[in-house]
């Protein structure tokens, strides 16, 4: 029997450009650390597996160039590993010390199982370089790889067409040097969709990009089939709605499958709950307290009183969960199916990929369980990428999508209210320079030096742009790290552009931001030029 | 000081003693005018005297440099009188508005700099910088919030406040009112006049950005800053870009290729949303609404935040556990086992253990074995805890 309809997986894999050679530890380094041990090896790992094993699977993953810049770069490779030691070093301790309680015991050697098999994939299989891995699968067709905008920039509010357009070219481009073709979509930042991007992505080339809900039903003309099929754009590019339902049953902290009593606790982390002397070593070099990704209880319920992780019993429910949501995407495409049919629906589900293992820890357990279920258990419904459904049906109904993001209450005002609302204006005026410069000096042959200064001008604007500093310094919190990263860029990028302007460019000084913003080795500021 | 001795600087070296020497505009110089400049300014400082030791730190080389040649040049003058070289670091004379200042919390995680920067001395820092108010233009920029909400940000320069003023004259300028009149101009060709309908914002407490509550999603607008001058006349400052609300609901289009019933709408609104197989339109429709304010895309409390470190509330509360170290020594070669498991010893033959220390008694034999196997010594703790 032939399936009824698809389901489209789509992993978001993103985490702002932390990178700072000038400081020996950095608290903020970390984010790419735990999400290399807790998300991106054991997604790497389930995806090995199912290749051996020879099961088929079709996902999505959106790598962001940030994110792949960091993979790539000798110098967090390095510290990335003396990280791990470290942990290595903590659960090796942890291992002795929990020897009189049986439970903790059997936890602190999953954890020193855990970690020597990180250090194993990444420094000997695959030679620090992950995104080889994630391109080994998709040459294998089991991943799709999308890019996505430059430093993740909160595309609607950049209202110059100028620095779309960089931020697109940007990803594109990179994306081809990593992965030698042409990404087929793009994940827009947050979801984020201002009718007529679209038409910088078509120059790129790209073929879709993912939208929210309301971003297509409330298309016009209205949309036939709601978000279960694509649409074309005015330009031909094609959007995908996501669907709300499959969202939910994974997203939720409450209704959500990771708040499961038998999963494990995310708060409760030894770098908290142990002795200060002992743990020092192994939090933050100032003695701030920090994750440290060692985690020995599970949820257990609305208490305080939390209960040893088993996970076995997590293992259980990971399954449990995964044939849970497999029965209701059958149930959803087959309804879905006797209304469109003979087209068969398209349910697109996507998640931030640092979700599945850095919170839910259990979610690489959760999608592996899943993908095998589809397999074997059922035939209604298929994983298919949105590429490859486009290739089914390349003939979709034509309308303009609504500008819409997947932020809280659907449109800008996570990146736009009282705490941030203050960095357009020099955003803005920061992309006027660049392109006034960038028309200016229009040429392939400009002096070393000048070219130096202007890539690195387009490195900084683009750096400052990422969405997640004014997202930061909304959650209210923790906002000091934002606040100067946002100051850093504006200010390199002010400095280079009087120096350009003046006609004086400190070498030494560029240099040594060279050396900090290292990112797109290859950008060429005169995409700021059109 | 010589220009013959200068001239063997670098461009770099001569930018730094510029700098020092505070001559403004000294990167748009050339190497010969730099020379001049410098020397200038150096007679200049010491025939006036008027400068007196401040040099609180310790100078950076290329500085030390200079100053060699320097006094090689004019020694016994310099003893007396040496460079005025001060530390250009302006602190704070930061306007009260908050945004541009670094938040108020502590700033968290940042040691300082184990190596020194490069060129530390010449570079710009970024600690330094501070968010311009203003850029010197006359301008205003509207962004789009959401479906009912506008922002719009704006900046008048000097030029043009005194072209207001003399236009006006003083005594008229002070009694008009700063105002953005939001137009709004759907379907329109937009000349300045006409606008389906508008409406005036007073702007007050010297405001440069407001969030406008034009409240009709699926529309065009755009917005003039002006003055209100007494009998109500409009003077225009400057005009925004054009934007348009998102239309929040259902299109009226249809699409005769693509024809889609309303019902058919709502049933597959029903299951994208989320609200179950077959809702009807209303529950759909009160449902979605409710929906936006869920956390279930980023901003969900374990997106960026979890790694941020952000740890739950609690009541009050109290934990107490208990830890036993072990330690002793042996000759360094020795085989030492603690509960029957081998241990490493340090170079210098001493070992320590930590363990989590439950309820109940623990028997901890601790035996050494010498390297020959001919030694052999055992000694066993026992300790019990017990909790009340």
């Amino acid at each position: 029997m032939k399936e009824k309809g698809y389901l489209a997986l789509i992993l978001h894999a993103h985490l702002p450009f932390v990178r700072h050679p000038e400081y020996e530890d950095f608290l903020e380094e970390r984010w790419l650390f735990e999400a290399i041990t807790e998300t991106y090896i054991p997604l790497i790992n389930v995806f090995e597996r199912l290749l051996e094993e020879k099961i088929d699977f079709s996902l999505t993953l959106s790598l962001t160039p940030t994110l792949a810049s960091m993979l790539l770069d000798p110098l967090l490779q390095q510290k990335y590993l003396r990280h791990l030691e470290k942990l290595i070093e903590l659960a090796d301790k942890e291992v002795t010390r929990t020897r009189w309680q049986e439970d903790f015991h059997q936890l602190a050697l999953m954890y020193h199982h855990r970690f020597t098999n990180a250090r194993l994939v990444f420094a000997e299989k695959w030679k620090r370089n992950l995104v080889s891995a994630f391109r080994k699968f998709q040459e294998a067709g089991k991943l799709e790889i999308i890019t996505c905008a430059g430093t993740h920039a909160y595309l609607p509010l950049a209202l110059h067409r100028q620095a779309v357009r960089a931020q697109v070219k940007v990803g594109v481009t990179l994306h081809q040097e990593l992965f030698g073709v042409r990404p087929k979509g793009i994940w827009l930042p947050e979801c984020g969709y201002n009718p007529g991007d679209d038409e910088i992505l078509k120059e790129e080339g790209i073929k879709y990009f993912i939208m929210d809900t309301h971003g297509i039903l409330f298309g016009s003309p209205r949309p036939k089939y709601g978000v279960y099929a694509p649409c074309y754009c005015k330009s031909g590019v094609a959007a995908f709605g996501r669907d709300m339902e499959s969202s939910k049953s994974v997203w939720s902290s409450i209704e959500g499958y990771p708040g499961d009593y038998n999963y494990r606790e995310f708060y409760r982390d030894i770098g908290y709950d142990l002795d200060y002397e002992y743990i020092r070593p192994y939090i933050n070099p100032d003695g701030t307290r920090v994750n440290t990704g060692i985690k020995y209880y599970r949820i257990t319920g609305k208490t305080e009183d939390k209960l040893p992780y088993i996970p076995s019993w997590a293992t259980a429910k990971a399954a449990e969960h995964a044939g849970n949501f497999m029965f209701n995407r059958e149930k959803q495409v087959e309804y879905l199916y006797s209304i469109m049919h003979p087209r068969k629906p398209i349910v697109v589900s996507p998640y931030d990929a640092e979700l599945f293992g850095h919170w839910w820890f259990e979610g690489p357990q959760w999608l592996d369980f899943l993908i095998r279920k589809i397999n074997f258990d059922q035939k209604t419904i298929k994983l298919l990428t949105p590429g490859k459904y486009l290739e089914i049906y390349p003939k979709n109904q034509k309308l303009t999508p609504s500008m819409s993001s997947w932020g809280w209450k659907g449109y800008s005002e996570v990146w736009l209210e009282g705490s941030n609302d203050w960095i357009y204006r020099h955003l803005h005026k920061a992309t006027e320079r660049m392109t006034e410069l960038a028309r200016e000096n229009n040429t392939p042959h400009l002096d070393g030096l000048k070219r130096r200064a202007l890539n690195q001008m387009a490195r900084e604007l683009m750096l400052a742009q990422s969405s997640d500093w004014a997202f930061i310094l909304k959650t209210g919190t923790f906002t000091s790290y934002a606040w100067r990263r946002i100051r850093d860029h504006i200010a390199r990028f002010t400095y280079l552009y009087e120096q350009v302007k003046g006609k004086y460019i400190d070498e030494n000084w560029l240099r040594s931001v060279e050396e900090k913003d290292n990112l797109f080795p290859n950008i060429d500021y005169r995409i700021y030029a059109d | 000081m010589e220009k013959k001795d200068l001239v063997k600087f670098t461009k770099e070296e001569l930018l730094d003693l510029a700098k020092n020497l505070k001559i403004i505009g000294r990167y748009a110089y050339t190497k010969e005018e730099l020379v001049d400049k410098i020397i200038k300014k150096y007679r200049a400082l010491h025939r006036g005297e008027r400068t007196k030791v401040t040099r609180e730190k310790k100078l950076p080389k290329i500085i030390e440099k200079v100053k060699r040649v320097i006094t090689r040049g004019r020694k016994k003058k310099i003893e007396e009188t040496p460079v005025v070289i001060r530390e250009e670091r302006k602190i704070e004379e930061r306007p009260p508005r908050p945004y541009w200042e670094a938040p108020v919390e502590p700033l968290q995680a940042m040691p300082q700099p184990q190596k020194e920067e490069v060129s530390v001395a010449v570079a710009p820092r970024e600690e330094q910088f501070v968010f311009p108010r203003a850029y010197g233009d006359t301008k205003i920029v509207l962004l789009v919030r959401d479906p009912w909400w506008l922002h719009a940000y704006w900046e008048i320069n000097r030029e043009k406040e005194m072209e207001l003023r003399q236009t006006l004259g003083e005594d008229l300028y002070r009694r008009s009112k700063h105002i953005l009149r939001v137009y709004d101009i759907t379907d329109i060709d937009f000349d300045g006049t006409n606008a389906h309908s508008y409406f005036d914002i007073e702007i007050t407490g010297g405001a440069d950005n407001w969030y406008i509550d034009v409240g009709k999603p699926n529309r065009t607008w755009c917005v003039d800053l002006g003055l209100l001058i007494p009998e109500r006349k409009f003077l225009l400052i400057c005009r925004s870009n054009i934007v348009r609300t998102p239309r929040f609901g259902m299109s009226e289009i249809t699409d005769e290729e693509w024809m889609s019933f309303e019902e058919d709408y709502w049933k597959l609104f029903g299951v994208a949303g989320g609200f179950g197989l077959g809702s009807s339109p209303l529950q759909v429709k009160r449902a979605f609404k409710r929906r936006f304010r869920e956390e279930i895309s980023s901003g969900a409390p374990w997106s960026l935040f979890s790694f941020m470190e952000k740890k739950k509330e609690r009541r009050f509360w109290l934990v107490v556990n208990t830890e036993l170290i072990v330690y002793g020594a042996t000759e360094p070669d020795a085989k030492v086992t603690v509960q029957g498991k081998p241990i490493k010893l340090r170079n210098d033959g001493t070992f320590t253990l930590r363990f989590a220390l439950p309820d109940g008694t623990q028997h901890i034999p601790v035996e050494a074995i010498s390297a020959d196997g001919i030694d052999k010594r055992k000694i066993t703790p026992i300790v019990s805890r017990r909790t009340e």
